[in-house]
């Protein structure tokens, strides 16, 4: 298993706790001659929840697709797991990826089982096919976010929450340190959302794993992230939930009011929906 | 019509077309490429052109010239940030003008053209079928080595680039192994019927299930069956064997329509709500 190697020596390499998983230092990423991102830095720390929040177009999706290596910054430096964003190319099935909204045809026949499958295609590797391992994973994963018993029906057919559990099985069902979500809750309704977050923070515990959340909703993360990043454009703050919220910055990142969030804090209620 | 050496190498090489193209239909459905496949399809008449003008296989330059149209369909599309079906609309276009122009500088009306535009597949002998036969097992080897890229790319190719699937790889080879197909079929059937025998299949067996394995199989028997009852029917009757076998398949594809799970009276008759 040579092409565990770098993550593992990684793991190995350095004491529990003081891991950093990905580290960005003053991130320039022009796209089309545009400046789509100035001078970001910021780091993941192992086993942390971090919630990047920024009106829409703030560059929060590029943010992500330079992390997992599809862009490559102007200037600055990436590194996730201590690799370099082409040595990462290799690496791809230790992140678990959630793009914002997956347009798929809903006649696409293909069952739930089989979209947490092709999660897995990164680890059984090109020209392989599934083994008894690859299958047990897939039903693991379906089984972790409540969608056993539904393995077999078209995924067209599941409802919007259900397909966006489907999806964080298919990346869960790999050896995911790093999960990578954008906008997952997008398109929720509110209990949805709720639902979902829960399941997100109980599997991030259970499987130790490290998340950066995007989201354009302050509300949503302010609740359940570790730290929190504003960006739009350039980063605008980088701290504690309550620390974010309370700031003028996120009212200037944003360019509108902010007071109806005031309260909600950290602490904020985790059932309901209602506020 | 077995009895004769002709029948016989119609009916290997017309099974063998069958398989291949039932095949790839179900890529060509589910990734929506069939207007690529007219596109490439109607672009071979160019390279047959140059193959009559030039006194060489017409087989050989339409080869060439078809893959060339699909990779041109598949950069123009990419790197011109213009639509696939504006890229095909244009390339097929002017390939087909391209191939009349050549057609009229040489001055000679040739009857071997009507045998590539509707078909010749009683005309082929031994050397055609083995021909046939090797170009086919590559677009087969193709399609089931990358089935699991494949299939992820065709669902959804921004978290197949995500997971480090090769999707310029698996796009382009898509492509390609169409464009062999349409090479290969326009002995069955001649350029002007060959993107049936790449829609068809497939459509045919997503009318009856929503399993992609149900897919496959089901757009094969629509494709050997039609092959087979279309060789037998034009001999029978002594008509057209290309127009008779698309018609079969378009006989298919109705009843497919007419039975599918996902009609009312077809589910009430089955007792259930959904296919």
């Amino acid at each position: 298993m040579t092409r565990n190697c770098r993550v593992a020596e990684f793991f190995d390499g350095s004491v529990e706790g003081a891991r950093t998983l990905i580290e960005l230092e003053c991130v320039w990423v022009s796209l089309s001659g545009q400046t789509v991102l100035e001078d970001i830095s910021f780091s993941l720390e192992e086993k942390m929840f971090l919630g990047v929040v920024g009106p829409n177009g703030a560059g929060k999706t590029t943010l992500l697709r330079v992390v997992l290596g599809l862009l490559r910054p102007g200037r600055g430096t990436v590194r996730v797991m201590g690799m370099t964003p082409a040595e990462l190319k290799h690496e791809l099935h230790h992140i678990g990826y959630m793009p914002q909204q997956v347009i798929f045809d809903p006649l696409f026949p293909v069952s739930v089982y089989d979209v947490v499958m092709m999660g897995r295609a990164c680890c059984i590797g090109t020209l392989r096919f599934p083994k008894k391992a690859d299958k047990e994973a897939v039903l693991d994963s379906i089984e972790m976010v409540g969608l056993d018993g539904l393995e077999g029906r078209p995924v067209g057919e599941l409802s919007g929450g259900e397909q966006k559990r489907a999806f964080l099985a298919r990346a869960l069902c790999r050896e995911t340190h790093i999960l990578l979500l954008d906008e997952p809750t997008a398109g929720l309704d509110l209990p949805s959302q709720q639902q979902f977050m829960e399941l997100l923070v109980e599997l991030k515990e259970r499987l130790g794993l490290s998340v950066i959340f995007v989201s354009h909703d302050v509300n949503v993360l302010a609740r359940f992230a570790d730290e929190m990043v504003c960006i739009n454009r350039t980063m605008h703050l980088h701290g504690r939930p309550q620390e974010v919220l309370g700031s003028e910055k996120l009212k200037e990142a944003y360019r509108c009011e902010f007071d109806f969030l005031v309260g909600v804090g950290g602490q904020g209620p985790r059932t309901g929906g209602g506020d | 019509m077995l009895a004769y050496g002709f029948g016989q190498r119609a009916m290997v090489g017309g099974l063998i077309i069958a398989a291949t193209c039932s095949f790839i239909s179900f890529f060509v459905i589910v990734r929506r490429l069939a207007f690529v496949g007219m596109g490439i399809s109607h672009a071979a008449f160019g390279g047959v052109a140059i193959g009559i003008v030039a006194g060489v296989n017409p087989i050989l330059t339409a080869g060439g010239f078809c893959v060339l149209i699909a990779g041109g369909i598949g950069w123009f599309s990419r790197k011109g940030r213009l639509h696939e079906d504006t890229v095909i609309g244009i390339l097929f276009a002017s390939a087909m003008a391209f191939g009349v122009l050549l057609v009229s500088l040489a001055h000679t009306y040739n009857l071997d053209l009507m045998s590539y535009l509707f078909g010749s597949i009683l005309a082929m002998s031994w050397t055609d079928v083995v021909i046939l036969a090797v170009l086919s097992a590559l677009v087969v080897a193709f399609l089931v080595l990358f089935f699991k890229e494949l299939i992820f790319f065709a669902f959804d190719e921004e978290t197949a680039t995500a997971s480090g699937v090769p999707v310029r790889f698996v796009y382009y080879g898509l492509l390609i192994a169409m464009a062999v197909t349409v090479v290969v079929s326009i002995k069955l059937v001649g350029i002007i019927l060959v993107s049936a025998l790449l829609v068809m299949p497939g459509a045919t067996g997503l009318q009856l299930t929503r399993n992609y394995r149900g897919v496959i199989v089901i757009s094969l028997f629509a494709a050997v069956t039609a092959v087979v009852a279309g060789l037998f029917l034009s001999s029978g009757f002594d008509i057209a064997s290309g127009a008779t076998i698309v018609l079969v398949l378009f006989a298919e594809f109705v009843l497919s329509v007419a039975f599918s799970p996902r009609r009312p009276y077809v589910a009430k008759l089955f007792g259930k709500g959904q296919g």
